[in-house]
Protein backbone atom coordinates (compact mmCIF):
# COMPACT_ATOMS: atom_id res chain seq x y z
CA UNK A 1 0.00 0.00 0.00
CA UNK A 2 1.26 3.15 -1.17
CA UNK A 3 0.85 6.46 1.03
CA UNK A 4 0.56 9.37 -1.08
CA UNK A 5 1.24 12.88 -1.52
CA UNK A 6 -1.53 15.48 -1.70
CA UNK A 7 -1.10 17.51 -5.31
CA UNK A 8 -1.94 20.55 -3.45
CA UNK A 9 -0.11 20.95 -0.15
CA UNK A 10 1.66 17.88 0.13
CA UNK A 11 0.61 16.25 2.64
CA UNK A 12 0.11 12.40 3.23
CA UNK A 13 -3.30 10.93 1.87
CA UNK A 14 -3.99 8.02 3.79
CA UNK A 15 -6.54 5.31 2.56
CA UNK A 16 -10.04 6.39 2.48
CA UNK A 17 -9.38 10.59 2.67
CA UNK A 18 -9.31 12.99 0.16
CA UNK A 19 -10.36 12.53 -3.60
CA UNK A 20 -8.42 12.00 -7.36
CA UNK A 21 -8.92 13.12 -10.43
CA UNK A 22 -7.53 11.87 -13.33
CA UNK A 23 -7.06 14.08 -16.32
CA UNK A 24 -7.90 13.30 -20.18
CA UNK A 25 -4.12 13.13 -20.54
CA UNK A 26 -4.46 10.26 -18.02
CA UNK A 27 -2.33 12.21 -15.33
CA UNK A 28 -3.51 11.62 -11.78
CA UNK A 29 -3.86 14.48 -9.19
CA UNK A 30 -4.63 13.36 -5.40
CA UNK A 31 -6.16 15.84 -2.92
CA UNK A 32 -6.16 15.23 0.55
CA UNK A 33 -9.39 17.03 1.26
CA UNK A 34 -11.77 19.02 -0.65
CA UNK A 35 -9.89 22.45 0.75
CA UNK A 36 -7.36 21.08 -1.64
CA UNK A 37 -9.11 19.83 -4.46
CA UNK A 38 -11.04 23.51 -4.39
CA UNK A 39 -7.82 25.17 -4.70
CA UNK A 40 -6.85 23.26 -7.98
CA UNK A 41 -10.25 23.78 -9.52
CA UNK A 42 -9.87 27.69 -8.94
CA UNK A 43 -6.36 27.09 -10.62
CA UNK A 44 -4.03 28.34 -7.82
CA UNK A 45 0.11 28.02 -7.82
CA UNK A 46 0.55 25.94 -4.97
CA UNK A 47 3.80 28.01 -4.71
CA UNK A 48 2.56 31.03 -4.31
CA UNK A 49 -0.48 29.85 -1.14
CA UNK A 50 0.67 30.27 1.95
CA UNK A 51 0.09 27.21 3.61
CA UNK A 52 1.42 24.65 1.39
CA UNK A 53 4.67 23.53 1.79
CA UNK A 54 5.47 23.93 -1.92
CA UNK A 55 5.15 27.78 -0.65
CA UNK A 56 7.52 27.20 2.50
CA UNK A 57 10.36 25.82 0.59
CA UNK A 58 10.29 27.61 -1.80
CA UNK A 59 10.54 31.00 0.21
CA UNK A 60 13.15 29.05 2.85
CA UNK A 61 10.54 28.07 5.64
CA UNK A 62 11.47 25.21 5.72
CA UNK A 63 14.36 22.90 5.49
CA UNK A 64 15.08 22.33 2.01
CA UNK A 65 18.44 20.24 1.84
CA UNK A 66 18.94 17.10 4.14
CA UNK A 67 20.10 13.61 4.38
CA UNK A 68 16.84 12.63 6.49
CA UNK A 69 15.06 12.93 3.43
CA UNK A 70 16.58 10.59 1.72
CA UNK A 71 14.87 7.35 3.27
CA UNK A 72 11.16 8.38 2.36
CA UNK A 73 10.87 8.16 -1.23
CA UNK A 74 9.00 6.16 -3.84
CA UNK A 75 10.44 3.08 -5.00
CA UNK A 76 9.34 1.55 -8.62
CA UNK A 77 10.74 -1.67 -7.97
CA UNK A 78 9.76 -4.93 -5.68
CA UNK A 79 11.30 -5.61 -2.24
CA UNK A 80 11.49 -8.73 -1.47
CA UNK A 81 10.40 -9.48 2.11
CA UNK A 82 13.38 -9.99 4.72
CA UNK A 83 12.51 -10.44 8.22
CA UNK A 84 15.67 -9.32 9.33
CA UNK A 85 15.46 -6.12 7.25
CA UNK A 86 11.96 -5.25 8.44
CA UNK A 87 12.94 -5.35 11.88
CA UNK A 88 16.20 -2.91 11.33
CA UNK A 89 14.10 -0.52 9.21
CA UNK A 90 11.27 -0.47 12.17
CA UNK A 91 14.18 -0.19 14.44
CA UNK A 92 15.90 3.14 12.20
CA UNK A 93 12.32 4.91 11.86
CA UNK A 94 12.15 6.61 15.54
CA UNK A 95 15.51 7.10 15.25
CA UNK A 96 15.59 8.59 12.12
CA UNK A 97 12.20 10.95 12.76
CA UNK A 98 14.38 12.32 15.74
CA UNK A 99 17.41 13.67 13.96
CA UNK A 100 14.94 15.59 11.31
CA UNK A 101 12.35 16.64 14.12
CA UNK A 102 15.69 18.24 16.10
CA UNK A 103 17.39 19.48 12.53
CA UNK A 104 14.34 21.30 11.91
CA UNK A 105 13.85 22.56 15.50
CA UNK A 106 17.38 24.44 14.93
CA UNK A 107 16.76 25.45 11.11
CA UNK A 108 13.85 27.35 12.74
CA UNK A 109 15.68 28.64 15.22
CA UNK A 110 18.25 29.98 12.78
CA UNK A 111 15.74 31.23 11.05
CA UNK A 112 14.28 33.65 13.83
CA UNK A 113 17.57 34.54 14.81
CA UNK A 114 17.51 37.75 15.39
CA UNK A 115 14.05 38.41 15.74
CA UNK A 116 13.60 39.43 19.07
CA UNK A 117 16.44 42.63 18.48
CA UNK A 118 14.36 43.73 15.60
CA UNK A 119 10.99 43.62 17.17
CA UNK A 120 12.30 45.02 20.36
CA UNK A 121 13.74 47.86 18.12
CA UNK A 122 10.11 48.08 16.32
CA UNK A 123 8.31 48.50 19.70
CA UNK A 124 10.65 51.22 21.07
CA UNK A 125 10.82 53.33 17.96
CA UNK A 126 6.43 53.00 17.83
CA UNK A 127 6.52 53.99 21.67
CA UNK A 128 9.08 56.99 20.83
CA UNK A 129 6.64 58.51 17.97
CA UNK A 130 3.66 57.33 19.54
CA UNK A 131 3.61 58.92 23.07
CA UNK A 132 2.30 61.90 22.05
CA UNK A 133 -0.97 60.05 22.02
CA UNK A 134 -1.02 58.71 25.46
CA UNK A 135 0.49 61.83 26.73
CA UNK A 136 0.24 65.19 25.56
CA UNK A 137 3.73 66.77 24.59
CA UNK A 138 3.28 70.13 26.72
CA UNK A 139 2.61 67.94 29.67
CA UNK A 140 5.90 65.65 29.33
CA UNK A 141 7.56 69.45 29.11
CA UNK A 142 5.90 70.41 32.80
CA UNK A 143 6.90 66.99 33.99
CA UNK A 144 10.26 65.90 32.69
CA UNK A 145 9.38 62.82 35.05
CA UNK A 146 7.29 61.23 32.46
CA UNK A 147 9.53 61.20 29.74
CA UNK A 148 10.53 58.21 28.27
CA UNK A 149 13.64 56.56 29.88
CA UNK A 150 16.72 55.83 27.71
CA UNK A 151 16.56 52.32 28.90
CA UNK A 152 15.52 50.26 26.28
CA UNK A 153 14.67 47.17 28.65
CA UNK A 154 12.10 49.19 31.06
CA UNK A 155 10.25 50.67 27.96
CA UNK A 156 7.15 47.84 28.19
CA UNK A 157 7.01 48.70 32.27
CA UNK A 158 7.32 52.69 31.61
CA UNK A 159 4.05 51.79 28.95
CA UNK A 160 1.87 49.92 31.34
CA UNK A 161 2.22 53.32 34.39
CA UNK A 162 1.29 55.89 31.78
CA UNK A 163 -1.99 53.60 30.63
CA UNK A 164 -3.70 55.23 33.65
CA UNK A 165 -2.63 58.31 33.98
CA UNK A 166 -4.63 58.82 30.97
CA UNK A 167 -8.16 57.75 32.58
CA UNK A 168 -8.02 60.11 35.24
CA UNK B 1 -7.69 32.67 -18.21
CA UNK B 2 -11.24 32.46 -19.74
CA UNK B 3 -14.47 32.71 -18.20
CA UNK B 4 -15.81 35.30 -16.06
CA UNK B 5 -15.63 35.52 -12.13
CA UNK B 6 -18.81 36.27 -9.47
CA UNK B 7 -18.41 39.89 -8.61
CA UNK B 8 -19.69 40.23 -5.73
CA UNK B 9 -20.21 43.97 -5.43
CA UNK B 10 -22.64 43.82 -8.40
CA UNK B 11 -25.66 42.31 -7.56
CA UNK B 12 -26.71 42.08 -11.43
CA UNK B 13 -23.95 40.21 -13.16
CA UNK B 14 -23.36 37.29 -10.43
CA UNK B 15 -21.83 34.62 -12.71
CA UNK B 16 -22.30 32.11 -9.85
CA UNK B 17 -23.77 29.86 -12.16
CA UNK B 18 -21.23 27.27 -13.48
CA UNK B 19 -22.20 27.84 -17.37
CA UNK B 20 -21.25 31.16 -16.73
CA UNK B 21 -17.79 29.51 -15.86
CA UNK B 22 -17.53 26.82 -18.19
CA UNK B 23 -14.55 28.05 -20.30
CA UNK B 24 -12.49 28.16 -17.31
CA UNK B 25 -12.66 24.89 -16.60
CA UNK B 26 -12.39 23.69 -20.35
CA UNK B 27 -9.17 25.43 -20.55
CA UNK B 28 -5.65 23.43 -20.53
CA UNK B 29 -3.84 22.86 -17.36
CA UNK B 30 -0.55 25.14 -17.48
CA UNK B 31 1.72 22.13 -17.35
CA UNK B 32 0.13 20.69 -20.53
CA UNK B 33 0.72 24.29 -22.26
CA UNK B 34 3.63 24.41 -20.49
CA UNK B 35 4.77 20.76 -22.05
CA UNK B 36 3.23 22.12 -25.50
CA UNK B 37 5.53 25.35 -25.56
CA UNK B 38 8.41 23.95 -24.57
CA UNK B 39 8.40 20.64 -27.15
CA UNK B 40 11.38 20.48 -29.41
CA UNK B 41 10.35 21.57 -33.30
CA UNK B 42 10.69 18.70 -34.74
CA UNK B 43 7.92 17.53 -32.82
CA UNK B 44 5.46 20.10 -33.68
CA UNK B 45 2.79 19.18 -35.51
CA UNK B 46 0.50 21.51 -38.22
CA UNK B 47 -2.62 22.20 -36.60
CA UNK B 48 -5.28 20.10 -37.64
CA UNK B 49 -8.43 20.49 -39.81
CA UNK B 50 -11.69 20.98 -37.59
CA UNK B 51 -14.68 22.37 -38.70
CA UNK B 52 -16.36 22.65 -35.34
CA UNK B 53 -13.64 24.99 -34.29
CA UNK B 54 -13.73 28.96 -34.73
CA UNK B 55 -11.64 29.31 -38.19
CA UNK B 56 -11.40 25.49 -38.80
CA UNK B 57 -9.32 25.17 -36.09
CA UNK B 58 -6.09 26.74 -37.60
CA UNK B 59 -5.45 30.50 -35.70
CA UNK B 60 -4.22 29.24 -32.44
CA UNK B 61 -2.44 31.00 -29.60
CA UNK B 62 -0.52 28.15 -27.87
CA UNK B 63 -0.33 30.34 -24.44
CA UNK B 64 -3.86 31.01 -23.79
CA UNK B 65 -5.68 28.02 -25.70
CA UNK B 66 -8.08 29.66 -27.92
CA UNK B 67 -9.03 29.55 -31.00
CA UNK B 68 -9.50 32.61 -33.12
CA UNK B 69 -11.69 33.02 -36.57
CA UNK B 70 -8.93 34.36 -38.31
CA UNK B 71 -5.19 36.42 -38.17
CA UNK B 72 -6.27 39.72 -37.78
CA UNK B 73 -8.63 38.28 -34.38
CA UNK B 74 -5.39 36.52 -33.66
CA UNK B 75 -2.66 39.22 -33.87
CA UNK B 76 -4.88 41.63 -32.06
CA UNK B 77 -5.80 39.06 -29.22
CA UNK B 78 -1.14 39.05 -29.21
CA UNK B 79 -1.28 42.64 -28.18
CA UNK B 80 -4.19 42.21 -25.25
CA UNK B 81 -2.63 42.40 -21.63
CA UNK B 82 -4.32 39.01 -21.13
CA UNK B 83 -1.99 37.03 -23.74
CA UNK B 84 1.13 38.73 -22.85
CA UNK B 85 0.41 38.25 -19.08
CA UNK B 86 0.11 34.47 -19.94
CA UNK B 87 3.43 34.50 -21.84
CA UNK B 88 4.89 35.94 -19.16
CA UNK B 89 4.32 33.63 -17.11
CA UNK B 90 4.65 30.82 -19.32
CA UNK B 91 8.31 31.90 -19.93
CA UNK B 92 9.37 31.09 -15.93
CA UNK B 93 9.83 28.54 -13.94
CA UNK B 94 7.71 25.30 -14.91
CA UNK B 95 4.33 24.65 -13.33
CA UNK B 96 3.88 22.77 -9.97
CA UNK B 97 3.65 18.88 -10.91
CA UNK B 98 3.11 15.88 -8.23
CA UNK B 99 6.97 15.67 -8.29
CA UNK B 100 7.18 18.79 -7.13
CA UNK B 101 4.72 17.98 -3.82
CA UNK B 102 6.38 14.76 -3.12
CA UNK B 103 10.11 16.86 -2.43
CA UNK B 104 8.34 19.51 -0.48
CA UNK B 105 6.66 16.90 1.68
CA UNK B 106 10.55 15.59 2.23
CA UNK B 107 10.63 12.60 0.27
CA UNK B 108 13.60 11.91 -1.92
CA UNK B 109 13.80 11.64 -5.57
CA UNK B 110 11.86 8.26 -6.92
CA UNK B 111 14.41 5.25 -6.78
CA UNK B 112 13.75 3.12 -10.21
CA UNK B 113 16.46 0.74 -9.35
CA UNK B 114 19.00 -0.64 -11.53
CA UNK B 115 18.34 -0.79 -15.20
CA UNK B 116 17.62 -4.45 -15.73
CA UNK B 117 18.21 -4.29 -19.59
CA UNK B 118 21.53 -2.97 -21.37
CA UNK B 119 21.86 -1.11 -23.87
Amino acid sequence: MRLEKCWFCSSTVYPGHGIQFVRNDAKIFRFCRSKCHKNFKMKRNPRKVKWTKAYRRVHGKDMTQDSTFEFERKRNRPERYDRNLAESVLKAIPKIDKIRVTREERHHKNRMKGNKEKLLKEAVKELEQGISLVKAPSVLQQDPSLTLPKIKVKVSQQQSEETPAMEE
Amino acid sequence: MGGKCPHRNVKKRRYSHKTARRTKFELKGDDMVYAQLNKPDEEKTPLPVDEDLPGMGQYYCLHCDRYFSNVTVRDEHFKTKRHKKRVKQMMGPAPHTQLDADLAAGMGMPDNGPKLMSM
